[in-house]
């Protein structure tokens, strides 16, 4: 019994899957950063510890999309970012059959495992592009835009290169509570932050409070009472997402 | 006037602004420029959506609701006894800057009422967006209002500022038009569209020859027609967004159930506004544009009205039932795409799918077409999977009978991973 740890990342994933199929190992199992197996297994497993190599990550990434295509590699990256449960054997089994049928991957819709990986890319993707819209800047004391996000997906490291051509005027942070990381601009590139811990409630400056007001009458007094519809108006903007959309909040 | 506040201000213009069903920001691509503000998207970016289910993409606001026209139709009709006021051009370019740098909306879409000449007016409304591009360097998504009856040299000038110009219609014939909007013969209206279409085709192809060319309305144009205000049929608008299309080439034509504003007597007087017409009438919108049908199929002499009861392609496979069913292993696309349940979206992935696969049920399920709609018109792998006799008349009541979703639900979604979004989802 075989199972890998990695450091829960893109990159320390590619390393895991780089170094299993150098080695000719079949993984049962990937564990995430400190991650535990969700349940005991019967015979004793040997947990392989994956250590994150930027190079080797690239490297991986080379081959497969040379092998593939650079769409399907695409596709793979944004079903890991789903988080979910056992997505990493899922991936494993696509980039296996990836490197072995090469460019009809791309076509093989029909196929169980590319049609998941396929459905669920399309859902993180979907989701960080409404993210792009629903994201929430507010303008805080300490002189940056801030904005707080809780995605179900971990979609910051895809709507964070849109906002750093977008408001390049001023640095920003956009924080996902649900991860504690989050994407920092300082007026010249963006990164990624792990473990963010809050050590205050951000002061928002007054100008801020004026304009939040502004935008909250004013999108109130957008929607035509005739054509009132809550139902399509939820279908669009899930109750979850509006914790932070100051349109959906009291000020 | 000035005793007001700006709140105050921005909510009567709100009120006069949100009639004008245009919100997308799409059609342009433009990445930002580094330490600037702004980019555009082509396949455009909602923000938001208010109480009545409608995206807000852009900032929808009128300089001014002061109008010297009278139509009917409009809320902000010189015979109208609503507040009135106005925006100053910095104003609009303060909030504009505020809400976009706070990530609330994608630009502007600037729309004004008629005060003293509709040259005078123009020039406001260019003054705001000059003073967006060139002063705060603004780059993101711009769309105005083209004032019927401006000088072509100010149409000219708009469309170096904004990506995307519009004028509307509203009303689908000349005669309503001069029943209900007596200041506005038609022939105002479609001249500076010609003109619009012809200057945004010229750029196209100077910008073909040379990246430097300068761009015009680089996002297109669009329209707007009320739909219920007036007794046209639904073959008389659909023809007219067809010519549109074709002739003039405009991105996008949108239809905006009536909702009565006042209670003139040469209006009709509706219960609710239409809206199960108005999706009807998209749906057989997007047929034109993106699934190659043409109006003629759709609405004829005997049929000058959309079924209120099936969609207008299920509709048009009814009339043509002889034509089904198909086989989807092996059918070209745009076959596939004439099947009721497959959109542009499963038929590509049917064709990307079959390459490699036969496609049976499950296969079919897999790739996302809509069974309960597309089991009737289709056979997989030789089976046919309606389980009924297509010449009985079984075959309606079966699309009909089951609870349907309410049709204003209805939207199709975005999905930015495929490559032809815009295609699929008409944001254009």
């Amino acid at each position: 019994m075989l199972q890998y740890r990695y450091d829960s990342t893109f990159e320390g994933f590619l390393c895991a899957v780089a170094h299993c199929l150098a080695e000719g190992e079949e993984p049962e199992l990937f564990l995430r950063g400190s991650e535990e197996p969700a349940y005991q297994l019967l015979f004793d497993e040997v947990t392989v510890d994956i250590p994150t190599d930027l190079q080797a990550a690239l490297e991986f990434r080379q081959s497969f999309v040379e092998a593939a295509s650079r769409q399907v590699f695409a596709s793979a990256r944004y079903a890991f970012h789903s988080q979910q449960t056992g997505v990493e054997l899922l991936l494993w089994r696509y980039f296996k059959l990836g490197l072995r049928v090469g460019q009809r991957l791309v076509h093989m819709l029909a196929d169980s495992d590319v049609n998941a990986v396929d459905r669920i890319s399309r859902s993180v993707a979907h989701q960080a592009h409404k993210y792009l819209g629903f994201v929430r800047f507010r303008e805080v004391e300490q002189g940056f835009l801030y904005a707080r996000i809780e995605p179900q997906y971990d979609i910051l490291c895809f709507i964070a290169p849109h906002f750093a051509t977008r408001v390049g005027d001023r640095p920003w942070v956009i924080h996902d509570l649900s991860r504690s990381q989050a994407a920092v601009y300082d007026l010249k590139k963006w990164r990624l932050v792990r473990d963010v811990e809050l050590s205050g409630t951000p002061d928002f400056t007054a100008a801020e409070q004026e304009c939040a007001l502004l935008w909250r009458r004013y999108f109130d007094r957008l929607a035509i009472e005739a054509r009132r519809n809550l139902r399509l108006q939820r279908q669009h903007v899930p109750m979850h997402s509006r914790r932070h959309m100051v349109e959906f909040t009291d000020l | 006037m000035s005793t007001l506040t700006l709140q105050q201000r921005l909510e009567i213009l709100a009120d006069s602004a949100k009639y004008d069903v245009s919100c997308s920001s799409s059609g342009s691509n433009r990445k930002g420029v580094a330490g600037g503000v702004g980019s555009t998207k082509s396949g455009g970016i909602c923000h938001t959506w208010t109480a009545d289910g409608r995206c807000i993409s852009l900032l929808k606001i009128l300089l001014t609701n002061t109008c010297l026209y009278d139509c009917a139709y409009c809320m902000n009709r010189r015979s109208n006894s609503i507040p009135r006021t106005a925006l100053t051009p910095e104003e609009v370019v303060r909030l504009t800057m505020d809400f976009y740098r706070r990530n609330y909306i994608e630009g502007l879409f600037l729309s004004t009422g008629v005060v003293r000449s509709a040259d005078h007016t123009m020039e406001q409304l260019i003054r705001v967006a000059r003073k967006l591009r060139l002063e705060e360097r603004f780059n993101g998504y711009i769309h105005l209002k083209v004032v019927p009856g401006a000088d072509r040299l100010l149409v000219e000038e708009a469309g170096r500022y904004a990506d995307r110009v519009s004028v509307n219609i509203e009303l689908p014939t000349r005669e309503s038009l001069q029943l209900l909007a007596p200041d506005k013969p038609r022939d105002a209206l479609i001249g500076p569209m010609r003109q619009l279409s012809s200057l945004i085709l010229t750029s196209k192809e100077e910008r073909k020859r040379s990246r430097k060319a300068p761009q015009f309305a680089p996002g297109g144009q669009s329209t707007q027609l009320i739909v219920g205000a007036t007794p046209e049929s639904d073959r008389q608008i659909i023809s007219l967004s067809e010519g549109l299309y074709q002739r003039l080439g405009l991105k996008r034509v949108y239809y905006s159930a009536f909702v009565p504003v006042s209670s003139d007597n040469r209006l009709p007087a509706l219960p609710a506004p239409p809206l199960l017409r108005e999706h009807r009438l998209y749906q057989a919108d997007w047929l034109l544009r993106f699934y190659g049908f043409s109006a003629h199929e759709l609405l004829d002499d005997m049929h000058p009205n959309l079924d209120m009861r099936l969609d207008p392609k299920t509709d048009w496979a009814m009339r043509h039932i002889g034509q089904f069913p198909v086989e989807v292993n092996r059918a070209d696309y745009e076959l596939l795409l004439r099947v009721p349940g497959i959109g542009v979206r499963s038929a590509q992935r049917i064709v990307r799918a079959r390459r490699n696969a036969r496609l049976s049920e499950e296969e079919l399920k897999r790739l996302g077409v809509v069974m309960k709609r597309a089991r009737y018109f289709i056979t997989a792998c030789g089976r046919y999977l309606g389980g009924i006799s297509l010449d009985g008349p079984e075959l309606f009541s079966r699309l009909t009978a089951p609870a349907r979703r309410k049709a204003s639900l209805d939207q199709l979604e975005l999905f930015p991973a495929d490559s032809d979004v815009s295609a699929v989802t008409g944001e254009l």
